[in-house]
């Protein structure tokens, strides 16, 4: 028995998995320390509050994990692609919920399509492509917004407030669904494994026979996708859409995906770390907050830990390396 | 051949300055009367300094992305910190863009990272002490002959600010051509690996390019708030993309090695002229926006296209007949 114990140990801290793991650790004594140093931190609503902040952010973090496990950085236009879905979301809530929920689908297809075909099939830098869309998209939605807020007429209750088994947000049943059948597709499939090698080394892949342009447009279809998932998510809570609402989830979701360790340098890492990453950093916020630290300070911390983050996985990769 | 080639190149973006400033002013009443003259080079100071140190970090094939929130938190600083004393203010706000500068090359000369994935850190970073300093305000001066001393016309068209701007440019032609730090530079950018075994200190100069980019964008920073006699924490957004932009079209290519300062000079001119000529149509900022993004995402692409074209005139050895 003891050895088992002994060898489950050796084999989370060993080579790439150590990061990741010890992000679930961290995690782990900071619900201990929440527990005993704030009060009413573990009460149901606490704990809704925690599953709310970690869906949204948690859903655009699955999506940039397929970036950067590409080789490709980051896609620094989440938070635009968000921002006017919920605007899409809120303008056609009035056809209903399914309906609205498609619109946001398309658009984040189309807008994560047109940077997969620049990015994959052009090879342009991702990260200034995905600057370009951002201004372009944030342009579109002030042309449609005109600046202002714009108010659902219909009911998106049942994703906003709704709760599965009156205990789950169902936000946060679609996360976990979505990161779930994410991570096996990348894990267990032919795409996954074209994923991981363009990561590694995109020439290589490319002289393998690797259908590399079509693989990489796949991965940013799906984070377009989530970015506007994330933004259909956050409409729903107050059914209405402005274009500051997703403000920040480009850092958010990047966040998440460093600080578990998901290789930058791409193909290492596995996508549902960075549902341990979002959870990691919901905590963190969510105890800043109750602490009464002002949301200034919360970005300062979240900088100050993905550059932590950053460093130690890069001296962990230089270790490996002797 | 190639020269030929490369000397049409470099007078591109004269070439298109000129042209768009014709169109403008055949096009529009007011466009070259002095009033908008001035008001032209007002802007080119701001987004010349900023595009002058981000094209240095490209030149040496690295990228600074924490430059438009490093505008913020410089103009914050100079306010907060000095108050009516500007000078003193000036001077913190400048020693700390050098320390941001120089912990940007460290971090990731030291850790053998790529400077995008540091700099997204210090960009975050940055704009969340951005947020912190102004407390959700803008901040304000009562010291108003700073700003009337910078922004006093001369000669009409001429402001000791843009003639400071332009002074830099000159400066910095002059150091890249007549320094070995600065052939080092284009060196270091064309060939790591070659500037490297010739005794080319790497990490001397990605150092002076990073310390130089935050110089640069802390300054436009300085200044701009003196100017203004306010300053806010968003007063740099959108800055990065314009620059990104006129760096580009001004001939500096994203891989490296290639730029000078006085196509980055016609690149910024042709970017404000643009910009000032769009909102004299009475185009609105979603509109200008929409505008820059889809610009940087042509240039980008034909960028991309360009870096090809260069590396097969360099395999085949084309370049050594020139």
């Amino acid at each position: 028995m003891t050895s088992v114990i002994g060898d489950l140990i050796k084999q989370s801290v060993q080579g790439d998995r150590i990061q990741v793991n010890g992000i679930k650790a961290v995690s782990l004594l900071l619900i201990i320390w929440g527990y005993f140093s704030v009060e009413n931190f573990l009460t149901p609503a606490n704990l809704s509050a925690i599953m709310y902040s970690v869906s949204a952010i948690g859903i655009a973090a699955v999506g940039m994990a397929f970036i950067t496990l590409s080789g490709n950085l980051f896609m620094l236009s989440m938070a635009a692609t968000a921002a006017l879905s919920t605007i899409v979301f809120a303008s056609t809530l009035h056809f209903g919920l399914p309906v609205a929920l498609l619109s946001v689908s398309v658009l984040g297809i189309l807008i994560g399509s047109i940077q997969g075909l620049v990015v994959g099939a052009a090879r342009v830098n991702p990260i200034i492509a995905t600057i370009a869309v951002a201004s372009i998209v944030m342009g579109i939605g002030s042309y449609i917004s005109g600046g202002m807020t714009v108010i659902g007429k219909g009911d998106a209750s049942w994703l906003g407030i709704g709760k599965f088994a009156s205990l789950v947000p169902n936000q946060l049943v679609i996360f976990l669904a979505f990161a779930i059948a994410a991570n096996y597709w990348v894990e267990r499939t032919r795409f996954g494994r074209e994923l991981r090698l363009i990561g590694l080394n995109p020439i290589t892949a490319a002289y393998s026979g690797i259908r590399v342009p079509r693989t990489l447009v796949i991965a940013f279809v799906v984070a377009g996708f989530s970015a506007a998932l994330a933004g259909g998510l956050f409409a729903s809570q107050a059914s209405q859409g402005n274009l500051k609402m997703a403000a920040g989830l480009d850092f958010d979701a990047i966040a998440a995906v460093l600080v578990a360790g998901i290789s930058i340098r791409g193909g290492q890492g596995k996508i549902i770390d960075a549902v341990y990453g979002a959870i990691f950093l919901a905590l963190i916020g969510n105890l800043l907050l109750v602490h009464g630290l002002s949301f200034e300070i919360q970005l300062m911390v979240k900088g100050a830990v993905v550059v932590l983050a950053v460093i130690v996985a890069a001296l962990i990769a230089r270790g490996k390396v002797r | 051949m190639k020269t030929q080639i490369t000397s049409m190149a470099a007078n591109l973006p004269l070439v298109l300055a000129v042209a768009l400033f014709a169109v403008f002013a055949v096009g529009l009443d007011n466009f070259a009367s002095p009033q908008n003259t001035y008001a032209n080079l007002q802007s080119f100071a701001l987004l010349g300094l900023i595009t002058l140190g981000l094209s240095m970090t490209m030149l040496v094939g690295e990228f600074d992305l924490s430059v438009g929130s490093m505008v913020a938190v410089a103009g914050l600083i100079t306010l907060k910190v000095g108050g009516d004393d500007l000078v003193t203010g000036a001077l913190v706000a400048m020693a700390f863009a050098f320390v941001v500068g120089t912990l940007n090359a460290l971090v990731f000369v030291w850790l053998r990272l790529s400077s995008l994935v540091v700099t997204v850190g210090t960009m975050i970073a940055l704009s969340g002490f951005a947020y912190w300093l102004a407390g959700g305000k803008i901040i304000s001066t009562d010291n108003f002959d700073a700003g009337a001393f910078w922004d006093d016309a001369i000669l009409g068209i001429f402001s000791a600010r843009s003639l400071l701007t332009i002074l830099a440019f000159i400066v910095m032609a002059g150091i890249l051509k007549f320094t070995r730090l600065g052939r080092d530079m284009v060196a270091t950018g064309s060939s790591t690996h070659a500037a490297r075994a010739c005794g080319v200190s790497i990490g001397r100069v990605h150092l002076f390019a990073f310390v130089l980019s935050s110089l640069c964008a802390g300054l436009a920073g300085v200044l701009l708030s003196i100017s203004l006699a306010t300053a806010s924490a968003t007063m740099g957004s959108n800055l990065l993309l314009q620059a990104v932009s006129a760096a580009i079209i001004g001939g500096v290519a994203l891989a490296g090695g290639i730029g000078k300062p006085s196509g980055v000079f016609f690149g910024v001119l042709i970017l404000t002229i643009l910009n000032n000529g769009l909102s004299l149509l009475g185009a609105s900022s979603a509109a200008i926006l929409l505008t820059n993004g889809l610009l940087l995402l042509v240039v980008v692409v034909i960028d991309g296209k360009s870096g090809a074209l260069l590396q097969i005139v360099r395999s085949k050895g084309l370049t050594r007949q020139a």
